[in-house]
């Protein structure tokens, strides 16, 4: 059964994408999206009850290693063709070093027959795979009704929607593949066709600027690449295996082990977008909007900070570890000074993004088990927010035809829906008793004793409530006095992000359970391995309430707070319906049939208007992005010469 | 704590701690007005101030605004509860902050110039303020070892003797939260002064007083975070208070209004250089 669920999760979704990719009808698009979707969604809930697990090499009796070399071989001559069609230097430059690398890995260095496990699952593996699954079939199917219109604005001779959801499912696979395998070579062949899956996708509409944006996000993508075959071939030259599992365990703490792991590091640092490679992410919002949410909540990304989280015990309490956690919380900082600066919806998602995988980056450079714990939750809970936030905004974008929150005043009258699933969805980033929150005070409180990092943390953390809580407003504005009618949507646009909101509510009050269920048994784990690991106590969580010496957080009761008080506010709020209106306050010279204007000079009528504060000469992206990449730049390098 | 303590906590932190605020704010305007020679309404002015809206009529130019004002209310009793509760401080910090925010939220909802003026200078405070609680929270922790309440109350010399530098950052952040001179930017904390009040603007009648009752809740909260700098005895926590609360009426009333940037500058450079000397001192104790 379990190697039948692995097949499911990670070799199914390549053949559903060949399904999607020859069979172009609609209804069997859409039957195929959705039959993936239950399939993944279903095998990584099952998956849960064999974890931990180890499977010997082969699934179902067949041999990948020689399948996988190919097509890894493949894929980097496909990037090198990429590179000389378009005369791009870089590109061409780092294909042409992984082809020299792997080829002298493959053919002199590495021993085949050694019999290692071939799929690996642990905690933080299940969870990735339940994000991936879960999340982001989610979008693929949010997907199905915006494509179509996304298409019918266009007026497009031939459908490419084939090729896009072919693409889409295929990340999937990839994900799938990358967080579950333990021979690290398979890892570095995920790790590149996630890169493929992304520039695909980021080029679809085929505008200049896409393909623009899509060649940059190949060619750093592409540097990782070579980071992390870098660090393959160190480490292997130095321990003599590709077993991830046993990398970790047997990792000797010396310099020369702990360079690669800044070369992996490195490579988890561009691949999450982190400063200076966030221009990457950014440009890709050029692509529509599924990519986007793929690529933010569920995909790509976590992909970077999942490599990460994997080696983090194995430069555990060295001063490496602490230069991982201070470029982490710096990122977290400046990306999210980045996000005040922004009035485009979808770039304040990306920074956002960036500064909390930053957060997460700075989760596993701490290293202790309350850390990576917080990693974890803040892994789980931003990629269901975020999805959310992405698939609201791209459902408003396609109506308002503008992603400028400006232009999305007054967006409760039109959308009423969708305006509240945005704004409770803003909420759940920054508020209790949501996930994210949770996450952000169990990194304050375990980084509680590192002043650099803890004073980046507390600055950064109220830099991004200030961002979303602005945004939040805007979406419940609306002249009062009209009628409100809910909007007409597409039942696969709605399902779905009712589906999200549901999601982050359930889980968040569920988070003591996921911990003791979850969470806890990677910690116990690690522990057992790495005897440094044990003196936090962990947390406790008897009824709802996880607590341990150091701090508190009543999930459940804060929980039933908040519904008490929110059926209140609502009860006020019906009630507030039934009194008279009025218009805002305008000093008094309000004109009588509107009283959102007031009477100005010539006894003309003068809207007032309000714009948000930017504060582009602080935090505009030409002023502060030069500095923070500098920065970020001398902490990488810091990074890696804090191994030596 | 057993159902005693929890009966007394509950009742102190829903009744007593606002019902205390407001004979402060009382008192406050008061002295405020012996300093400006005048002689200053009675001392429970506040009360009849807040009796009087909730008699009003409910007029609001968004609705939203009456469900924002009960959230910021329930949040901010929450968070003063959690403070009785003896429970994690910085827990009890982000809840309250859910009231800031809705605050804010109400007062963007509404298209007023004044209103949305208001509520981003209103963010601006957060942006300034909450960084630096975060921080006196966390110097907090380095002495005691936790993040919980009680474990100050187990110790034997006063905070404020560990964290003199983190007291005055805490002052910083306390004017702020009173909406006191130099950095009422946001809203006045005397509506005597401007009819126009920034981010309360648009909260009129019962809804008003709902947004006062709950900016006692913060009130009470902030000093009692204060309190915890003189835990050991309950002449030196009411020493503290008086003197603190004094000198914050001292500057607002010797000071003007200023600017967010010179805020968000001055409150940030003071701020955070005191916090890391004062942590990297007790780091290297």
């Amino acid at each position: 059964m379990l190697d039948t669920l692995l097949f499911v999760l990670v070799v199914a979704p390549f053949i559903a994408a060949l399904g999607l990719y020859f069979f172009r009808a609609n209804a069997i698009r859409v039957l195929i999206v959705l039959v993936a979707g239950v399939l993944l969604a279903g095998a990584s809930l099952s998956l849960f009850s064999y974890a931990p697990f180890a499977v010997a090499p082969g699934l179902l009796g067949i041999e990948f290693s020689p399948l996988v070399t190919v097509l890894d071989f493949l894929l980097l001559f496909l990037f090198l063709g990429i590179g000389i069609r378009k005369r791009h230097a870089l590109i061409t430059t780092f294909a042409s070093t992984q082809l020299v690398l792997l080829a002298i890995l493959e053919i002199f260095l590495v021993k085949h027959g050694h019999e290692s496990p071939l799929f690996v699952g642990d905690s933080l593996s299940m969870l990735m795979v339940a994000v991936v699954s879960i999340v982001g079939s989610v979008i693929v199917i949010h997907a199905l009704p915006y494509m179509k219109n996304h298409e019918e604005h266009q007026h497009l001779q031939e459908s490419r929607q084939p090729q896009f959801f072919a693409v889409l499912v295929l990340f999937l696979g990839a994900m799938n593949g990358l967080v579950l395998t333990n021979n690290f070579l398979h890892f570095y062949f995920f790790f590149e066709l996630t890169t493929l899956c992304s520039y695909l996708l980021i080029r679809h509409d085929k505008t200049d600027i896409a393909i623009t944006n899509a060649t940059r996000a190949l060619w750093m993508n592409c540097l990782g690449g070579v980071a992390l075959l870098l660090a393959i071939t160190w480490i292997y030259l130095d321990l003599g295996t590709l077993d991830m599992q046993e990398i970790i365990r047997e990792a000797p703490q010396t310099a020369l082990f702990l360079v690669p792991c800044g070369l992996l590091c490195l490579a988890g640092f561009t691949k999450a977008a982190q400063l200076p490679f966030q221009s990457w992410l950014l440009g890709a919002m050029v692509a529509p909007t599924p990519t986007s949410a793929l690529l933010h909540s569920s995909t790509m990304v976590k992909a970077g900070v999942y490599l990460i989280l994997r080696f983090a015990p194995a430069f555990m309490g060295t001063f490496f570890s602490d230069a991982v956690a201070i470029a982490g919380a710096f990122t977290f900082l400046a990306a999210g000074a980045l996000a005040i600066g922004q009035s485009n919806g979808k770039k304040i998602l990306a920074y956002s993004t960036v500064s909390n995988l930053g957060l997460i980056i700075a989760c596993a450079g701490i290293n202790t088990p309350a850390a990576v714990a917080a990693a974890m939750f803040l892994i789980m809970f931003h990629a269901v927010s975020k999805a959310l936030m992405f698939l609201c905004v791209g459902t408003i974008e396609q109506r308002i035809a503008s992603r400028d929150i400006e232009d999305m005043r007054g967006l409760y009258a039109t959308m009423p829906l969708t305006a509240i699933i945005a704004v409770l969805g803003s909420l759940t980033m920054i508020l209790p008793p949501f996930g994210m929150l949770l996450g952000k005070w169990m990194a304050i409180e375990s980084a509680a004793n590192n002043v650099i990092i803890v004073v980046m943390l507390a600055v950064g953390s109220a830099i991004t409530v200030m961002y979303w809580a602005r945004w939040a407003g805007i979406f419940m504005s609306y002249p009062i006095g009209e009628r409100i009618e809910v909007e007409k949507q597409a039942f696969l646009t709605r399902v779905p992000l009712l589906g999200l909101l549901t999601g982050a509510f359930v889980l968040s009050f569920a988070a003591p359970w996921i911990y003791t269920d979850l969470i806890l048994p990677s910690i116990n784990q690690l522990s057992s391995v790495f005897p440094m690991a044990t003196y936090v106590t962990p947390f406790d969580t008897t009824g709802g309430i996880l607590a341990n010496a150091k701090g508190v957080f009543p999930t459940v009761p804060l929980f039933l707070v908040c519904i008490g008080g929110g059926l209140l506010a609502i009860m006020s709020f019906k009630r507030a319906k039934k009194q008279r209106a009025v218009g805002p306050y305008l000093s008094g010279v309000q004109i009588p049939d509107d009283n959102t204007a007031y009477r100005g000079p010539l006894r003309n009528a003068i809207h007032p208007t309000a714009a948000n504060y930017y504060l582009e000469r602080l935090f505009g992206e030409s002023t502060l992005t030069g500095w923070v990449n500098g920065a970020a730049i001398m902490l990488i390098l810091l990074m890696i010469g804090g191994g030596l | 704590m057993n159902s005693v303590n929890v009966f007394l906590a509950l009742i102190v932190g829903l009744v007593l701690a606002p019902a205390a605020s407001g004979l402060i704010a009382g008192v406050d305007r008061r002295i405020t007005a012996r300093l400006q020679s005048r002689l200053g309404p009675p001392i429970l002015q506040p009360f009849y101030d807040v009796f009087k809206l909730f008699g009003k009529e409910r007029l609001l130019s968004n609705y939203w605004l009456a469900f924002c004002s009960f959230v910021y209310l329930v949040a901010a009793a929450t968070a003063t509860v959690l403070f009785f509760f003896q429970s994690d401080l910085l827990l009890i910090f982000f809840v309250q902050a859910v009231g800031s925010v809705f605050l804010v939220v109400g007062a963007l909802t509404v298209p007023s110039p004044y209103s949305q003026v208001g509520a981003h200078r209103e963010l601006l405070q957060i942006l300034t303020y909450e960084p630096l609680l975060v921080l006196v929270i966390v110097g907090i922790y380095m002495v005691t070892g936790s993040f919980k309440v009680s474990a100050i109350y187990e110790l034997n010399t006063p905070l404020l003797f560990h964290l003199p530098l983190m007291f005055l950052v805490l002052g910083y952040a306390l004017t702020i939260k009173l909406r006191k001179s130099p950095f009422d930017i946001s809203a006045s904390h005397h509506a005597h002064q401007e009819i126009v009040r920034g981010v309360y603007t648009e909260y009129v009648g019962p809804y008003l007083g709902i947004i006062e009752v709950a900016h006692w809740f913060e009130i009470a909260l902030v000093l009692g975070l204060v309190s915890l700098f003189w835990s050991t005895s309950v002449i030196g926590i009411i020493l503290l208070l008086m003197i603190t609360y004094f000198v914050e009426i001292l500057v607002d009333n010797s000071t003007s209004r200023m600017t967010w940037k010179w805020m968000l500058g001055s409150a940030w450079a003071v701020g955070l250089s005191f916090s890391v000397i004062n942590l990297v001192w007790l780091h290297y104790r």
